[in-house]
């Protein structure tokens, strides 16, 4: 099996999008050798026409990108604008994952229907779309508080290696929790209440000196104004 | 908003040229513009809340954005959703958001950073194969992005169903 994986984040190495390929991939080199698989990043716009002619040419497709305004990032839509269409990927076999910050997957859903209509729009096999929420800010956390995601990134590597699809049932338990239930709407609150569910954000804000420009309405006070 | 002007930039030239009989319209052509990617950097969250890190077109959009009382965001289909060019616009919006998280419909969102934000219309030339999915799987994602925006979307235009006029006139009404 050959295997590229397409990083769609505009943080390119740096990104949360890379961190869980890194485990998808110790997992998938755990079966497959090493000079299978290839990672290609869409922010590295120099490198468009060689990540146009790799996706041609690629076997097995993986395309991961963080939800950016509800869809996928700008420049993750620009290189699909350029992929071709009729005949020539019809041997592909194209799959997603899309992660984002908050913490339930209903918030990509939306764009997973997108998703599966544009590889029939290309003409390929669609392998589904692995969602994750809660994954903004994971880079910042200790590695025991991510020791359950990057292990079902690993098993989704794994299986991946061996069966060349997404495992349905890792899928599945990664999705949730579609949306809060009333168990977890309580427990949302007293987080919130507590200043914890903010806490990643407040920390940020002070630690860059911002805390107190946290409200800054930089454009209220141009209302009615001839531009 | 493609590449080289055409038959859809001429509709909406012609649909300004309406609005403007009745309304202060700012018409802004993205492909003439410099706008740049966000980059996720966050720091129009927590380094300059509420002002981008990339300098370019994008200032006089949020100000134009955020003294309007209506939006309309058009674009042709590519590839089954708006252009990359009107996506990569309103991924800069965050911008205009706080990031600290808030319960709405029972669903986390980022909390409102101003009192309001404008309702949008989305107006739409389909592509050759273009089919009713595509229109709705697209009205969707930007009801979820108004829900996101604390606004709503009031309205989907296509430019084959309808003439500049009666945009004109679905615009008067909103």
């Amino acid at each position: 099996m050959t295997l590229t994986i397409f990083n769609g984040s505009p943080r390119k190495h740096k990104s949360n999008s890379t961190l869980l390929t890194e485990h998808f991939l110790e997992g998938f080199h755990s079966v497959q050798e090493r000079e299978n698989v290839r990672v290609c990043y869409l922010a590295e716009t120099r490198m468009l026409q060689e990540n146009l002619e790799t996706f041609k040419q690629s076997e097995y497709v993986i395309v991961i990108f963080p939800l950016y305004t509800d869809c996928m990032p700008g420049l993750v839509k620009e290189f699909f604008e350029l992929l071709p269409v009729k005949d020539s990927l019809a041997t592909l076999k194209l799959g997603f994952v899309v992660q984002s910050g908050f913490p339930e997957s209903n918030h990509s859903i939306y764009v997973e229907r997108y998703l599966k209509k544009l590889a029939q729009r290309l003409n390929c096999s669609y392998l589904g779309t692995v969602i994750k929420g809660g994954v903004e800010g994971i880079r910042s956390m200790p590695s025991s508080m991510n020791k359950k995601v990057f292990e079902r990134f690993y098993q989704l590597g794994v299986h991946f290696a061996e069966n060349g699809e997404f495992s349905g049932e890792i899928m599945e338990k990664m999705k949730n929790p579609v949306k809060f239930n009333s168990m977890g709407l309580i427990i949302f609150r007293f987080l919130k209440l507590a200043g914890l569910v903010d806490y990643y954000w407040k920390t940020n804000l002070k630690k860059n000196g911002a805390y107190h420009k946290r409200n800054n309405k930089p454009y209220s006070n141009k209302i009615n104004r001839q531009l | 908003m493609q590449p080289e002007p055409n038959g859809f930039s001429i509709y909406v030239s012609d649909l300004t040229r309406r609005l403007q009989k009745d309304h202060t319209v700012n018409h802004f052509q993205l492909r003439e513009m410099s706008i740049s990617h966000c980059t996720g950097c966050w720091a129009c969250w927590w380094k300059t809340p509420g002002i981008c890190a990339i300098k370019d077109d994008m200032d006089r959009i949020f100000a134009t954005i955020m003294a309007s009382e209506f939006l309309i965001f058009a674009s042709p289909i590519m590839r089954g959703f708006t252009s990359s060019l009107l996506k990569r616009m309103t991924d800069r919006l965050v911008t205009l958001l706080h990031p600290y998280i808030i319960l709405n419909n029972g669903e986390c969102h980022h909390r409102k950073r101003y009192e309001r934000y404008p309702d949008f219309g989305l107006l739409l030339e389909k592509e050759h194969d273009t089919d009713n999915e595509d229109i709705e799987i697209i009205r969707d994602i930007y009801d979820r992005f108004a829900l996101n925006f604390h606004c709503k979307q009031r309205i989907v235009w296509l430019t084959d169903l309808h003439k500049t006029n009666e945009i004109a006139y679905d615009t008067n009404n909103i």
